[in-house]
């Protein structure tokens, strides 16, 4: 991963040279450690600033939405699979795409790391296994599976699903994670324990909408929470209207989610939310055999009837 | 969440099966009955003093 | 708890179900009085909003029906 930088530039400047492209969607060094920032590179002194490391966990998906122009665009495993599902919902052609795909090792967790170093993160260094902190405490160095972002260390989609390019030959699956250990366990619980496992897990919940806006599959023009004439959620921070608030963003990614992450890494007070689009991403799974963005070629089970499609919950 | 399963049901009736409607209110009735009150994603007023 | 009558939210199709509650309801047919029935053009209407909506303001349960 550690030279994927060059590759990435090396690429962008000979589109943007030849015209394929009106400009490049990657990332660019961060003013903090550990976030890197989505870069639009439109010359060659921008793509420059292109970088790639392990702190490229926001989607870039997210920033394709409704786009005219001619794009490319980094994507690793998770960004491939949600511009799948943006070419699917009409949000931008295939045409205008070119896709620089990123083999990925997984992201760096900022806020795993930033609790395990003493005092503030001055400076985050990578080699191929190595994650070295200087921190105002001192330095210490962690192998990189042990801060991946939650998400990234039950990764099955690695490799992007479609790209034009590729900047490095792709990485090896994980074949041995188990997916859905967290999301069995509440399935386990009876609705009291739920009820209450729910209530801690949103109780830090400040309705700041970053989980929303981070999230790729998010461009409703108006979103639920805004509507006001009915108004279905309130915009206090009552638990009721918490609750409500990330049920219903949930159910509206049903089958559409790759569980890329970006919401849980955007939270400010470091919700969990991934726990409900997890459980109904589990539930495509065993019920429609789905996983969101892998094909171009078939529609996702939500928007498509099949004669077979389980019913066993209609008396 | 932790609702519970019993409090939302699904239907499937034809307009010519009243009985089947009959039957169905009965049963979803009772079923929501055993349940006892729901507690649960109730939106409290607000309290105006 | 014997006295507890549940208050319960009917969302019901248009030319389905709606149309056997009127049918139940022409045929003096009895049934309990705990349901409020909603009529939607189609079973396709239903949201989950709906659902938690109904749930919000209060109802002790949920029915949709097709």
């Amino acid at each position: 991963m550690v030279n994927y930088s060059d590759k990435i530039r090396e690429i962008s400047k000979r589109l943007l040279k030849d015209c394929k492209v009106d400009m490049i969607i990657g990332f660019r060094k961060g003013s903090v450690p550990m976030m890197n920032e989505p870069h639009f590179a439109r010359t060659a002194e921008d793509v420059d600033e292109l970088v790639w490391d392990s702190n490229c966990g926001i989607n870039l998906a997210n920033y394709l939405t409704d786009r005219k122009e001619k794009i490319g665009v980094a994507a690793k495993g998770c960004d491939s699979r949600n511009i799948v599902t943006h070419i699917l919902e009409n949000k931008i052609k295939r045409e205008q795409l070119t896709i620089i795909g990123v083999p990925c090792k997984g992201m760096i967790d900022k806020r795993k790391i930033a609790g395990l170093v003493e005092g503030e993160v001055l400076e985050v260094t990578e080699d191929e296994e190595q994650i070295n902190v200087k921190s105002s405490g001192g330095k210490k160095s962690f192998k990189k599976t042990e801060v991946l972002q939650e998400n990234c260390a039950v990764c099955i989609h690695r490799n992007p699903v479609v790209y034009d390019e590729m900047v490095a030959e792709p990485v090896p699956e994980q074949t041995d994670v188990d997916r859905y250990e967290d999301v069995r366990k509440i399935e386990e619980m009876d609705p009291e324990q739920r009820w209450a496992y729910f209530d801690d897990l949103f109780k830090e919940c400040i309705r700041c909408y970053a989980c929303r806006n981070a999230c790729p599959l998010c461009y409703c023009p108006t979103c639920f929470v805004d509507e006001a004439k009915p108004q279905w959620v309130g915009k206090s921070q009552d638990p009721i209207d918490i609750r409500t608030f990330h049920f219903l963003r949930a159910y509206h990614c049903a089958g559409r989610c790759t569980d890329c992450g970006a919401c849980q890494r955007a939270c400010p007070v470091g919700i969990n939310m991934r726990m409900l689009t997890k459980k109904l991403e589990k539930d495509c799974k065993d019920l429609y055999n789905w996983e969101a963005g892998l094909t171009l070629d078939s529609r996702p089970p939500l928007d498509f009837y099949r004669p077979d499609d389980p019913e066993d919950f209609i008396k | 969440m932790g609702v519970e399963p019993g409090r939302l049901q699904f239907s499937w009736i034809s307009s010519a099966e009243s009985t089947k409607f009959v039957d169905v209110v009965t049963k979803v009735t009772e079923a929501v009955k055993t349940l006892g009150p729901n507690q649960r994603f109730v939106k409290k007023e607000a309290k105006v003093a | 708890m014997t006295d507890f009558e549940p208050k319960i939210v009917a969302f019901l199709c248009n030319w389905c179900s709606y149309g056997a509650a009127d049918l139940a309801g022409v045929s003096r047919m009895e049934y309990p009085p705990n349901i409020r029935v909603i009529r939607i053009p189609c079973t396709g209407r239903m949201s989950p909003k709906f659902a938690l909506g109904a749930l919000r303001q209060g109802a002790d349960g949920v029915w949709v029906s097709g």
